[in-house]
């Protein structure tokens, strides 16, 4: 069976934390030093779909005054940024009614696109709408790129420009798996496991619900990209059992261990569950009162033109 | 703003992954050309490896990378087995080049995608198509099989193909068939509320289902192509030529009988079925017009051209099929005869003159279909009779075709087909477990190892033929009329011309985009 253990999103996409934090400084020192070197960050994606990256300046004076104004991002500012168009992605995905499964699809696409791309390099508002275009396709769910571009208010153009772009760094990797899948399917093991009567039933609805929101939140942090979908449905559901009381989950996670992985202890599924708690107690969003600095910060590096626009215009509001 | 390629910024840190350049590859020359793109034969530089490429067409695509492309991709991603064309990594050309018709409008993409494919010499059509070749039972026997095992790990895999033909069965020169061209292939769950589109599958290998317009199918649309493409290879033509829709279904139901409430049930449900239903009753004929076949084909056959989609016989219980376990047993890929690689000797003006008498051939073949003049396999006549000495007895006789080599050499080796059958199945012939590295059939080693793509465990499907017929007896391999020089070209990766040539294509559906609802 092609599934999950043979698939690529478990031999390429899983990673240890330390790979992130790699690539994360990685991607945000090259932006760095193309501000410091051209003034400007900003790739832009050609009608044609090839990349065009910024020029070195002519007027050398000029290019030294810009980039002092022009600040980079920090690694945790672009952090902070990618977690707030990751609340957005769920957002748009809300608006439209896309089942959770092109959410998780869409989100894990914009999580493994940054880890190789800055967001200085490439917008993420831009991204995050390919992101979401491309997972409709690929789920089978497919929207028009006009009507997306619509229902938000943005030029579907842009969604296509960077389709190329995005499927390229995803390098076509489109199937993914998400943690929702396996919560349906251990919420149907736990029905046998509970021997259910009616009134355990309606709670076993209740931890299910509570679940899959749990994994809405841990959709947004490194988690999934740093543990299996299995693992992501397990650390939901126990959080919602938490809340909800309706199995002993020590004894469920033995039971499934003993039958699938006879010599794993629980303790290291533990540990991983653990883990992933952690990642979603931590999890902030960003409100677009707490963007407003980075986001300033972010076109001015992108685009010092924009920059000198955007002080004539204020001169002129004040004029 | 525009401008410095990325090289020149000489940056430390270059993403780690994304897509090669096609210039890795030296395309050495186009093998196939289709309405999807066209097909290039080319040689990594790297390694020397020669691989197909298979150009994704990106004009004509309001809606950026076709979805049908999409599709394919993430199926063969993760169709990882030794009957399925593996795609071996995506390339790009970046940059506006230019198409062949200069054209350069709109805000497309103009760069190329390419999916890199391992490099197959033949496909089934070609091969049968081939002048004073004749496929033996043995081999038929064994083409069938890997088809059936092939599509059985789609079908287990929640994959419909929905194009199979034979012009979509590539071989290779290590007696190996795989699946290729998912072009038109989708995922599928038998859970899955949605509809799916009916234009699917060529006309001649298309269901009656489908021609009556149901939207709701699963993997036995693919089954009934199979009976076809079985048919085909036992009678020496394709069996059900029709012209158009209507056409296809009346021919279907002459030879299968019409369909009514007793043999399908529920078949007056079916959207077109009283536009479509035939004035008249017919009777089923598939044992009288094919009465020459063995029994155990006929009795095959007539469990895969079965009506009623939910009575048709699945991949998996075809692969149990007594035909596939009586004498002749279905032979070793690798005793098949080795034919000539079509691409290597011709030049360049050979192939343009080709292409043009193909392009004048498909013309006139589109207002007329013809009914190839292709040999039918060497096998027994009249009775079914399982003495193997009999049957090997009729194999010196060139059907029709003379000055060509005869099928076999004749002399003792038609023994061998005597050989008694081996343990007798249990309840189960296939061993379970057991397989396999989905790895390629010895040709072109596997080289995209970064994808995960060791050995689906233990999947519910037959990984390997049991040992028995594995290492059956051999066909009469040495026999085998060499092809003269002008055969047609024979390796198309879906869509080829030679394709379009042998028959109405899927309706022109793969020009237009499909309508989202119904996929």
């Amino acid at each position: 069976m092609a599934d999950f253990l043979t698939s690529t999103h478990r031999s390429k996409w899983i990673f240890v934390p330390q790979d992130l934090k790699e690539k994360y400084k990685a991607a945000n020192h090259r932006a760095k030093q193309m501000l410091e070197k051209y003034g400007a960050t900003r790739v832009d994606v050609d009608l044609d779909g090839s990349l065009a990256y910024p020029e070195l300046q002519s007027d050398v004076k000029d290019n030294a005054e810009k980039h002092s104004r022009s600040k980079p991002l920090k690694i945790d500012e672009e952090q902070l940024l990618r977690a707030f168009y990751e609340f957005k992605i769920q957002d748009v995905c809300d608006a439209f009614k896309f089942p959770r499964k092109i959410q998780a699809t869409a989100l894990i696409y914009f999580k493994r696109f940054y880890l190789q791309w800055s967001v200085m390099e490439h917008h993420p508002k831009d991204i995050m709408l390919t992101c979401i275009y491309t997972a409709c396709k690929a789920e089978e769910n497919h929207v028009s790129a006009e009507e997306l571009g619509k229902g938000i208010d943005q030029d579907h153009q842009v969604i296509l420009n960077n389709e190329m772009v995005v499927l390229q760094s995803l390098g076509f990797d489109l199937i993914v798996y998400s943690p929702y899948r396996s919560i349906d399917g251990f919420i149907d093991d736990m029905e046998d496991f509970i021997y259910s009567n009616n009134g355990q039933l309606q709670h076993l609805k209740d931890l299910h619900e509570t679940a899959k929101m749990v994994a809405d939140k841990t959709m947004r942090t490194e988690a999934p990209l740093l543990f299996s979908p299995g693992q992501l449905a397990l650390a939901a559901l126990r959080r919602s059992n938490e809340e909800h009381q309706v199995v002993d989950f020590e004894r469920y996670l033995n039971k499934i261990l003993s039958r699938q992985h006879p010599a794993r202890p629980v303790s290291e599924l533990t540990i991983y569950l653990n883990a992933i708690d952690q990642l979603v107690n931590k999890l902030v969003t960003p409100t677009a009162a707490d963007m407003k600095h980075i986001d300033r910060k972010l076109k001015y590096c992108r685009d010092p033109g924009s920059h000198e626009k955007s002080k004539k215009r204020k001169h002129r509001s004040k004029d | 703003m525009a401008g410095a390629p990325y090289g020149q910024l000489n940056l430390d840190e270059s993403p780690s992954w994304g897509s090669r350049s096609v210039d890795c590859f030296e395309k050495l020359e186009q093998i196939g050309e289709g309405t999807y793109g066209q097909v290039y034969m080319a040689r990594e530089l790297k390694t020397g490896e020669i691989v197909a490429l298979k150009k994704i067409r990106m004009d004509n695509e309001k809606e950026g990378f076709p979805i049908t492309a999409i599709r394919e991709i993430k199926i063969l991603k993760k169709l990882q087995h030794e009957n399925v064309i593996k795609l071996k990594e995506i390339v790009t050309s970046p940059g506006p080049e230019m198409d062949e018709h200069g054209k350069s409008g709109g805000h497309k993409y103009k760069g190329s995608i390419y999916m890199v494919f391992e490099y197959m010499d033949h496909d089934l059509t070609g091969l049968a198509d081939r002048p004073g070749l004749r496929f033996t039972i043995p081999q038929i026997k064994c083409y069938m099989k890997q088809l059936l095992t092939g599509l059985h790990y789609c079908h287990v895999n929640q994959v419909l193909h929905r194009d199979i033909k034979g012009s979509n069965l590539l071989i290779d020169n290590e007696g190996n068939l795989k699946l290729a061209d998912f072009g038109l292939a989708r995922s599928y769950s038998s859970d899955h509320k949605g509809n799916l589109t009916n234009r699917v599958i060529t006309l001649w290998y298309r269901p009656p289902e489908l021609l009556l317009g149901a939207t709701k199918y699963g993997p036995s649309v693919d089954m009934w192509s199979v009976g076809c493409i079985f048919a085909e290879l036992l009678h020496g033509k394709p069996i059900l030529t029709g012209k158009n829709e209507p056409e296809q279904l009346n021919k279907i139901f002459e030879l299968c009988g019409s369909p009514d409430e007793i043999n399908w049930p529920g078949v007056s449900r079916i959207p077109w079925y009283n536009k479509f239903k035939p004035s008249r009753q017919m009777k089923r004929r598939v044992r009288e017009v094919f009465r020459h076949f063995d029994r155990n084909a006929l009795e095959l056959l007539e469990k895969m051209l079965t009506l009623d989609p939910s009575q048709r016989i699945s991949a998996k219980d075809a692969l149990d099929a007594e035909y596939f376990w009586t004498d002749p047993l279905p032979c070793d890929p690798k005793s098949l005869p080795k034919y000539e690689s079509s691409h290597e000797f011709q030049t360049k003006k050979k192939r343009q003159q080709q292409r043009q008498n193909e392009e004048m051939a498909k013309r006139q073949k589109l207002q007329h279909p013809q009914q190839h003049a292709r040999l039918p396999p060497v096998q027994q006549s009249g009775q079914a009779q399982a003495h193997s000495q009999h049957w090997a007895g009729h194999n010196n006789h060139p059907m029709g075709n003379t000055g060509q080599a005869p099928l076999t050499t004749g002399g003792p080796s038609h023994h061998q087909y005597g050989k008694p059958r081996g343990p007798p199945g249990g309840p189960n012939r296939y061993p379970p477990g057991g397989n396999p590295n989905p790895s390629v059939g010895g040709y072109y080693p596997d080289r995209a190892g970064g994808q995960g793509g060791v050995g689906f465990s233990s999947g519910p499907y037959p990984p390997q033929p049991r040992a028995a017929s594995a290492s059956g007896p051999r066909g009469a391999s040495g026999g085998y009329g060499v092809g003269p020089p002008n055969y047609s070209q024979s390796v198309q990766y879906g869509g080829g011309s030679g394709t379009a040539a042998r028959g109405p294509n899927v309706a022109g559906n793969r020009n237009q985009p499909y309508s989202w609802q119904q996929q």
